[in-house]
């Protein structure tokens, strides 16, 4: 009931802050100017013909892939933004003591921060990744498929930064909690990078260091199932390697991994918030 | 440290800064966990959900989400405290009409003065009609006019019969209203009663000559005895003692030059107390 409660209340602070409505703006000039390029992109494409079959599928689900791909990076930011302060900021303002003071656990107060963030970035994803979904099918008339998981995983990846960037706020104030999971959250991408030179150059050191930060921050591997099941057309594999994706996708262990990652990191922040003095 | 505050009383609690009152009210509120020792509140641990739900509370920062208009802050509060749906929206506007914001219920909180912020918190901390309000520095924000309409709510509650724990600096406000006052100092209370037994002692204040300081201690004791701007502060049990002490002082060969009653208030007990006297 008190997480509930909690959880709209995080909801509705989110959508009047200024963090969401920048995002929000900045997305809806970054979507128009997205259609904008997939439209003539996909002109020049039609109008020089002749490429080998399915090359025009591949292209268009690579343009669907990065276009994703830049939202997730978008939905990301605003996670980190969002969570990073919301339990020891608040205490620090002085703002969460009438509230821990009323019948309301601390474990409540954590769930409910974490649902309304969920909820959130649901909506901010939901609505973007459509929008781009359907801009690419209207003008493109091709449907990529499976892209309707993509926006599932991404917000798996938003929602595992809430629940790394919760853990961090039980403890530490918002400056260094938002230094550390950037980094962490960087360090996820360039392992990811590190993985795929390694996969190319053979070099099991690389790939492994790339495999071990997935298993710290798994939001890159997140992405990158993501963006394989996105991958369509025979030149997908080629096409999707780069920084949108991975030549060497991961498998689906990685989503119990990341239940595993968020029940760990929920499980510290409801302790370790549960237990500090205000 | 060990304290009761009885059921329907308004209670003072008073200390020096650092004296370790407002970590008594985390802890009374479960905000802060004991290294050691008990609390109960209402019959149940300090800090049990069963102890929240009856319990109303305005912490001393008063700051509150600010993008909340006032009516939404106590719609959240009431939400948290269970209090019923029904009659709610009655309440709460009945709540802001009574702390003044009757005018200001649809404004956000952002827009507020500090002395507004201020109302809008023990409004806040009225929401779920607790049977114990722990205000923390309730008028600290306030003007005379504020202060004196917080008064008349305390003392409302008290008739009501709802128990107040008030922590304040302003003595002249907890010698108002207060029934009964603890002094803390380095986590201990150093005094603690009714106000008015507190209070019986009397100070007298003498000018005499050399030797004077000396007749004095020698008739009453050190404690009872301290020099302020080449006068001498001394309390007395009664009128008698001070007829005693004059003439002791004559006796001793120091001349008196005036000898005047001083009330004792709360603030010189506080300072006596504060200071390391007795009471």
């Amino acid at each position: 009931m008190s997480v509930q409660i909690i959880a709209l209340f995080t909801l509705r602070e989110a959508l009047r802050r200024r963090v969401v409505l920048a995002a929000a703006v900045l997305t809806f000039g970054y979507l128009v100017l997205y259609g904008v390029g997939v439209w003539f992109g996909y002109r020049d494409l039609q109008n020089n013909a002749g490429g080998p079959p399915g090359l025009t599928e591949a292209v268009v689900s690579l343009m669907l892939v990065g276009g994703l791909w830049s939202l997730n990076f978008i939905a990301s930011m605003l996670a980190v933004f969002l969570s990073v302060g919301a339990l020891s900021g608040e205490v620090d303002q002085g703002t969460l003591h009438a509230i821990a003071a009323r019948p309301v656990r601390r474990s409540e107060i954590v769930l409910g921060k974490f649902v309304g963030f969920v909820l959130m970035l649901a909506v901010f994803i939901g609505v973007s990744a459509a929008a781009m979904i359907l801009t690419v099918a209207v003008i493109t008339g091709e449907v990529v498929g499976a892209s309707w998981s993509a926006p599932f995983l991404m917000l798996l990846a938003s929602t595992l930064l809430i629940g790394l960037a919760l853990a961090g706020s039980s403890r530490l104030s918002p400056l260094p909690n938002g230094v550390i999971v950037f980094t962490l959250f960087a360090t996820a991408l360039i392992g990811g990078v590190i993985e795929q030179i390694g996969d190319v150059l053979e070099s099991a050191v690389m790939f492994n260091i790339g495999i071990g930060t997935s298993l710290v921050v798994p939001t890159r591997a997140i992405w990158d199932l993501a963006s394989a099941q996105l991958a369509t057309g025979g030149f997908a594999g080629e096409l999707s390697a780069g920084p949108f994706g991975a030549s060497n996708p991961p498998s689906g262990w990685m989503l119990l991994i990341a239940g595993l990652h968020l029940a760990l990191t929920l499980g510290y922040a409801v302790r370790t918030f549960g237990r500090r003095d205000f | 440290m060990s304290l009761t505050v009885a059921h329907g009383e308004i209670f003072g609690f008073l200390g020096p800064n650092g004296a370790g009152k407002s970590t008594i009210v985390k802890l009374i509120l479960g905000l802060t966990y004991p290294s050691a020792g008990a609390i109960e509140v209402l019959g149940q641990p300090a800090g049990s959900l069963a102890a929240r739900a009856e319990v109303g509370f305005l912490p001393e920062t008063f700051r509150f989400h600010e993008w909340l208009t006032a009516s939404e802050l106590l719609h959240f509060h009431a939400r948290l405290a269970r209090v019923p749906a029904e009659g709610r929206v009655e309440r709460i506007r009945e709540l802001l009409e009574l702390v003044g914001l009757g005018d200001r219920v649809n404004d956000r909180i952002s827009t507020y003065s500090k002395g507004m912020m201020q109302r809008v918190g023990l409004a806040q901390a009225l929401v779920g009609s607790p049977r114990l309000v722990i205000l923390d520095e309730p008028t600290s924000a306030l003007d005379p006019i504020g202060r004196r309409d917080v008064r008349d709510r305390i003392r409302e509650l008290g008739q009501q019969g709802v128990t107040v724990f008030l922590n304040s600096h302003l003595l002249s406000e907890v010698e108002q209203v207060c029934d009964r006052v603890a002094i803390i100092d380095h986590g201990v209370v150093v005094a603690e009663g009714r106000l008015n037994e507190l209070l019986s002692a009397q100070e007298i204040e003498i000018r005499a000559g050399p030797g004077a300081a000396a007749a004095a201690r020698e008739a009453l004791g050190e404690a009872a005895v301290r020099a302020l701007n080449g006068r001498l502060r001394v309390r007395v049990a009664d009128d008698d003692q001070t007829a005693m002490l004059v003439r002791r002082i004559v006796e001793a060969g120091a001349p008196v030059y005036d000898v005047r009653q001083v009330g004792d208030s709360l603030e010189e007990l506080f300072v006596r107390v504060a200071e390391g006297g007795d009471v």
